[in-house]
């Protein structure tokens, strides 16, 4: 017999990012209106086309309504009361690392995450993102030498503005929806990706999220072009401190492949979850979509969700290209007051497209996970085909596991399969790897890492670890 | 849509029942469902006031029964034609509800309706007359089996409500035949309370006509062991809705549903089922099967809500489709809500065409294409079909499905 109360212990485990940096910021006022967007445009000295872009979009977020649709539960966002704006305080420009405040990265080896050069061993190109802007990016040469662009959004604006002008907006539209809206409005920074034809990106491209002060959302702005023939990896990780307000991220991602491109996305995503009383945490707003525009292109999103008090988010991928593919591959884990609704869309326009779903969802303590996902034939998708696999593990009787796959077909040569299953962990398994000499606290973290071994499998080495070690520390705690 | 103009101006007419009056009221401040919502959301709206377009006719005209009754052991029974029917015998009984009890149960029912969800429910009790509801209470065992009729008039809107209660230990065979006539709307409502230890085989064939449309909701209650098996065909409607909600009010209780719906031309036909497990080790089988042809549009929407108390539950719900033209299009969302830990819960869906394959192989062996289709179709019609009682010797529905339609 499993001991429920042992099993909800192993889950609990603190939160050990949420250290605050104590660092000069410039911050603008609270609020939200014409002027603030206009002064985030002239504090990154922006050409006129993204200020319209700001603009337009501010225009229809006043005009729509946050969707209520998602099963989750969460008191009213006051828009009017977080700042649109906050950077720490540095030098003008900044030439090479040294110059970055040591504080700065102080921070970021505290997080693992490294940015002086010295650390090349790990051959990860790593952008960092501190509260509203980009403070480092590293092997930027190297890159440059095969003809790779990777570098905060705010430079990509100044140094690519014909890129941005002609992509951004393209794959996520302004109006998308309202979260979307208010990104497109008030973003700050973000990465920019582009991958010269026929290149190969060298080493996995990675940048992590770190948002530092209480009161203060973060709107980052992702945009990845990969041109014909290229590939590129990148990954994505995110931290925050722990308060007791809730902090508000919206972001944007925007992915484009072109002919035979294949772009890899990896999340892992770790912002404070709240206290087990359910205050504070991050509310987690995101949208992401990736555009296979090209024949034969193919983009991949890999994600593991362990943070944030919400989770609203459903990478999806728009498959126009014929034989183009769009993979999913998520692990979500909640618990304590957590809520997540997350899922995937798989558009499929494009004729021979084919899709994957793969989606884990473990929920713990009063926790809420639920799958939300549509896969879509439109008329011309001929010969495509998804397949969907959506399982849940509940852990305790008090958390609650949701599926609501939307499956619409309007294309007789196409196939569709979809299942879903619930679990819990089992008995049977628990004692016989306890008869074996395996600690309870071992064991229920082998079964997890094992019902989302599927998952892990197509996330790159360096974030296999971190999840899979991630998921072992919120599954370990109190026990003995 | 003369009718919705009624509900609006609300006026008090004598004639109206309690019950009429209730359901009025509730539909007074939003009398059409709201189209945003999840359960209406894929709804033809023109077809939907097509619907409504038709005036309520209240008597029939004589109805003669396309079906045979080639079997002097079944009962037959058609809902708006004066059937008394008051069956006593040695090891079961047959009796009409009084109307005290009829009018307490489905008070009780309405109080629990919520406007979206239960929009057809009310539509069907405010335009019920008396004449056209029929309660029955069955009780015993070796009870011949049960027809029950329900049609609707050319040129016009039919309201027929069924309300029965199967006593304890009570074993039943139901056929439920809704049949839809040229240019007509039927709205048909049906309320089943299973006793403890009480099982009932119930079958549902709705096949309509030309330009026929039907609102077809079945509301089960389930009490500790009882066991309800259905197996549904809809086809041949211009625009059918079958919603069924089934709630297993203390577990223990096992449920198998077989549904299926076959829409061709501009049809739509859509299936939305609720299933609530409110005790322990309940059981449910479901199967939905939809084929699409034409420029038609089947949809399906099943949940199944598995709250805290209805710990061991072993549901699945599996919703398989045909697309077999360009311009068809199919919509199916099976869904779990999950709060309980230790459940067995799946669900799956798939959507694809006739196996080219197995079309093939039988080509090979000199069947000709149409054959090889019919004979695909009617092994994935035949799951159905066998499992809707009684009618498998008398009428061939089988055949009906492969020729006619």
């Amino acid at each position: 017999m499993v001991n429920e109360n042992l099993v909800k212990d192993v889950v609990k485990e603190p939160y050990k990012y949420g250290f605050v940096t104590d660092i000069e910021t410039e911050k603008i006022e609270k609020g939200l209106n014409e002027d603030i967007i206009k002064l985030i445009s002239q504090k990154k000295e922006e050409p006129k086309f993204l200020l319209d872009f700001r603009l337009k979009a501010f225009k229809k977020w006043q005009k729509m309504k946050e969707p209520d649709w998602a099963a989750l539960g969460y008191k009213k966002i006051d828009y009017q009361d977080i700042i649109y704006y906050s950077a720490p305080k540095q030098k003008e420009k900044i030439s090479s690392l040294d110059e970055v405040d040591p504080k700065l990265l102080e921070t970021f080896d505290k997080l693992g995450i490294p940015l002086t050069e010295q650390k090349k061993l790990t051959n990860v190109a790593v952008d960092a993102v501190f509260d509203s802007v980009s403070i480092a990016t590293t092997f930027r040469e190297e890159l440059a030498e095969h003809g790779v662009i990777f570098c905060s959004i705010s430079e990509a604006v100044k140094n690519h503005a014909d890129l941005i002008e002609k992509y951004l907006g393209t794959v996520v539209p302004a109006s998308d929806n309202y979260f979307a809206a208010l990104n497109s409005a008030v973003f700050s920074d973000g990465s920019f990706v582009y991958i010269p034809k026929g290149v190969t990106c060298p080493m996995d491209l990675s940048s992590y999220f770190r948002i530092n002060s209480g009161d203060s959302g973060q709107f980052e702005r992702t945009l990845i072009i990969a041109e014909e023939s290229s590939s590129v990896s990148y990954l994505e990780g995110c931290t925050a401190p722990m308060f007791d307000t809730n902090t508000l991220h919206a972001a944007v991602v925007e992915l484009i492949a072109l002919d035979d491109a294949s772009i890899k996305y990896s999340t892992v995503q770790n912002w404070y979850a709240g206290d087990e009383e359910g205050i504070g945490g991050i509310f987690n707003f995101v949208t992401k979509r990736g555009k296979c525009l090209g024949k034969r292109s193919k983009i991949s999103w890999s994600q593991v969700e362990t943070g944030s008090a919400i989770t609203w988010k459903y990478p999806s991928c728009l498959l126009l290209g014929e034989e183009s593919v769009g993979e999913f591959y998520s692990v979500a884990l909640t618990n304590n007051l957590q809520q997540a609704d997350t899922g995937t869309k798989m558009i499929h326009i494009g004729p021979k497209t084919k899709s994957t779903i793969i989606s884990k969802g473990i929920s713990a303590g009063n926790s809420k996970n639920s799958y939300r996902g549509l896969v879509k034939m439109g008329t011309k998708a001929t010969g495509s085909r998804n397949y969907s696999q959506c399982d849940s593990m509940l852990i305790g009787d008090q958390a609650s596991a949701n599926t609501f796959p939307y499956i619409k077909s309007q294309q007789p040569n196409s196939e569709i399969e979809h299942e879903a299953s619930t679990c819990r962990i089992s008995e049977d398994q628990l004692f016989y790897l306890q008869s074996r000499g395996i600690e309870f606290e071992e064991a229920v973290s082998m079964m997890v890492s094992g019902f989302c071994r599927d998952v892990f499998n197509q996330l790159p080495m360096e974030f296999a670890a971190e999840a899979d070690k991630l998921l072992a520390l919120k599954l370990e705690g109190s026990v003995g | 849509m003369e009718i919705i103009e009624k509900i609006k101006t609300n006026k008090s007419d004598d004639n109206l029942t309690e019950i009429q009056k209730i359901c009025l009221h509730k539909l007074h401040s939003s009398p059409l469902p709201n189209h945003k919502s999840e359960l209406w959301r894929l709804s033809n709206k023109s077809k939907l006031s097509t619907f409504l377009d038709y005036s309520v006719n209240e008597k029939d005209s004589k109805f003669d029964i396309p079906y045979p009754k080639n079997s002097q052991s079944t009962i037959r029974l058609i809902i708006g034609e004066n059937c008394q029917i008051k069956l006593i015998e040695k090891n079961y009984s047959i009796q009409h509800l009084s109307e005290d009890e009829l009018q307490k149960y489905i008070k009780e029912q309405i109080s629990f309706f919520k406007q979206n969800e239960n929009w057809s429910d009310l539509l069907n009790l405010s335009l019920s007359c008396k004449n056209n509801i029929l309660g029955l209470k069955i009780n015993g065992s070796k009870i011949p089996p049960i027809e029950i009729f329900s049609h609707a008039s050319s040129n016009a809107l039919n309201a027929k409500t069924l309300v029965i209660f199967l006593e304890k230990n009570c074993d039943i065979e139901l056929l439920q035949v809704n049949l839809g006539k040229e240019n007509s709307s039927l709205s048909q409502s049906t309320f089943f309370c299973l006793k403890e230890n009480s099982s009932l085989n119930h079958g549902v064939v709705s096949y309509g006509e030309n330009r026929s449309n039907l609102l077809n909701s079945l509301n089960v209650i389930q009490q500790k062991n009882s066991a309800y098996n259905l197996g549904s065909l809809h086809f041949k409607f211009n625009y059918a809705r079958f919603e069924i909600s089934i709630k297993q009010s203390a577990g223990n209780a096992k449920t198998n549903i077989k549904g299926m719906q076959i829409t061709k031309k501009d049809e739509q036909i859509s299936t939305y089922t609720k299933i609530e497990f409110n005790g322990p080790n309940g059981f449910l089988d479901q199967i939905n099967k939809s084929l699409a042809d034409d420029k038609s549009h089947a949809i399906f929407e099943g949940s199944i809500i598995v709250p805290k108390i209805a710990q061991r539950t072993d549901a699945s719900q599996l919703s398989r489709n045909l697309l077999l033209s360009n311009l068809a299009q199919i919509d199916t969302k099976p869904q779990l809500e999950i709060i309980a830990d230790d459940v067995k819960c799946k669900h799956g869906a798939t959507i694809s065409q006739l196996n080219e394959e197995e079309l093939f192989y039988m080509r090979t062996r000199g069947i000709t294409l149409t054959e090889a289709s019919k004979l695909q179709l009617s092994s994935y019609f035949q799951e159905i079909i066998s499992f809707i009682p009684i009618s498998k010797d008398k009428w061939d529905l089988l055949d009906k499905l492969l020729n006619e339609n």
